[in-house]
């Protein structure tokens, strides 16, 4: 080990910053750039990381379960020793049998989903959320080994969830819908029946959407349903967005304001199923597009 | 023995952050990593602040939304900024590491908000929001960290006084006076 002087190290420490700050610039840099395509990087750090996020997850799960259940036998404390104990028991015992009738509920939805849907469904469970606070994205349990590709939809029985940004071979990220970053191709009503088409993107509030570019002249109702167009070459159509909660109508030069509720449970969903679908080919999908060059 | 005690520190700091989120959204707004390497910072090596503060950064970037290396950037700065502070000032006092940590996670959220802008990602949580719930957060939980070391390392001071002033005397080795055969 070569012992360094404290002059040595401030003189060192300027030169050490300069390279540490230029190899996170261009990591960054790469990153910024491959936001469409296989991040390599990231999916070996994830990995790696899912070595202790996963343990530590089904750790932290069962305690937090076990306190909260405890949190609820306030009731119970004038009662005699005994007694409070066997309540406490028994309350706890009722707890975890209606955890596991909650997440009984929530399974046999996924399953209703997985046979209604006419995509593979591939049934994942969320074993991190963002670390920092700044961006709205999850970790799953399921990676490129059981089939995960890159801009898969993600949705629960509720509806549409997101789509996975990254891939390792044991876990995926999620980026939610509520990400200002996503642009999703929807239309008001059911696809064929309204003229409302627009694009759905994440807002800064939390839970709520917002849709863009919608023709004033159009028809849209406070409470309707947002669905999918498939338009946008990532998501298939029909999937249900959110419904509309708030309206500003628009006239014939200006377009319609209008917020949406997701109709995924996004902040406390625990499974989510991941569509096995892949768009079809840009190229082919781009021919089809009515102003489009046609090839010869 | 410092370095491995901060490494070790630093491993449960990312691992906190790594999880903890996940068990309460409101954790996301403590930053753990940055508060060791704002006291690896504090300690003058500024080597150890700046390679903890790059590692910290990439893996807490590894599982997030955002772009990886924007976080190691952020808390690389950070760490220079405050050992070169650190050098220059003396911040031995808790008082005065308090406003360290407050103002150390402000420039930490600011440069991580302003690379992303600068590559054209826009965060999807409200800057200002963010930035004030984690620096208070930080600060808050900053302080307790920095308190419970200071109790730790005074117990210890104070263990090691005692020992000092009770400690067996030296025998030193007496000639016997009676010399005998002389």
């Amino acid at each position: 080990m070569v012992e360094r002087s404290q002059k040595d190290v401030w003189r060192l420490a300027p030169w050490l910053m300069i390279a540490l700050l230029l190899g996170n610039f261009v990591l960054m840099a790469f990153d910024a750039k491959v936001e469409g395509g296989e991040r390599v990087i990231r999916a070996w750090t994830e990995t790696v990381a899912d070595f202790v996020q996963s343990p530590v997850t089904t750790v932290t799960a069962s305690v937090s379960n076990y306190f909260s259940s405890i949190a609820n036998l306030r009731s119970a404390q004038d009662e005699n020793g005994e007694l409070k104990k066997r309540v406490q028991e028994l309350e706890v015992e009722t707890q975890q049998k209606k955890a596991l009738d909650a997440e009984n509920e929530r399974l046999r939805s996924l399953l209703k989903l997985k046979e209604q849907s006419k995509y593979n469904v591939l049934i994942a469970r969320i074993i991190g959320r963002d670390p920092s606070a700044w961006f709205d994205s999850a970790i799953v349990n399921r990676g490129s080994l059981d089939g995960v590709r890159l801009n898969m939809p993600v949705v629960t029985d509720g509806g549409l969830v997101g789509r996975i940004t990254a891939v390792s071979p044991l876990t995926s990220q999620v980026d939610l819908i509520t990400r200002d970053k996503s642009g999703i191709g929807a239309v008001v009503g059911q696809i064929g029946e309204s003229s409302a088409l627009g694009v759905v993107t994440g807002t800064s509030k939390k839970e709520l959407l917002e849709m863009k570019y919608v023709t004033g002249s159009t028809d849209v109702q406070l409470g309707q349903t947002v669905f999918t167009t498939g338009q946008d070459g990532i998501f298939p159509p029909g999937l249900k967005i959110g419904e509309i909660v708030n309206l500003v109508s628009g006239s014939a030069t200006t377009p319609h304001q209008i917020e949406i509720q997701p109709a995924s449970r996004l902040g406390s969903m625990q499974e989510v199923g991941i569509l096995l679908y892949e768009p079809p080919d840009r190229g082919e999908f781009e021919q089809k597009l009515p102003n489009a060059v046609k090839k010869k | 023995m410092e370095g491995v005690r901060l490494t070790i520190a630093l491993i449960i700091a990312i691992i906190l952050q790594w999880t903890l989120p996940g068990v309460w959204e409101g954790f996301a707004f403590i930053d753990f990593p940055l508060i060791v390497v704002v006291y690896a910072a504090l300690q003058r090596n500024s080597i150890r602040a700046l390679l903890f503060g790059t590692i910290a950064g990439i893996s807490v970037d590894a599982l997030s939304g955002g772009l990886l290396g924007a976080s190691g950037f952020s808390k690389t700065l950070v760490a220079y900024a405050v050992s070169e502070m650190a050098r220059r000032v003396y911040l031995d006092n808790l008082i005065l590491r308090i406003p360290v940590i407050a103002g150390a996670c402000f420039v930490n959220d600011l440069v991580y908000y302003g690379v992303h802008r600068l590559l054209g990602q826009t965060p999807t949580a409200d800057p200002v929001t963010t930035v004030a719930y984690s620096v208070i957060g930080t600060t808050i939980a900053g302080t307790l960290v920095y308190l419970a070391m200071q109790s730790f390392s005074a117990d210890r001071a104070r263990m090691r006084k005692r020992k000092e002033m009770f400690a067996p005397r030296r025998q030193t080795r007496r000639r016997n006076p009676i010399r005998l055969g002389k």
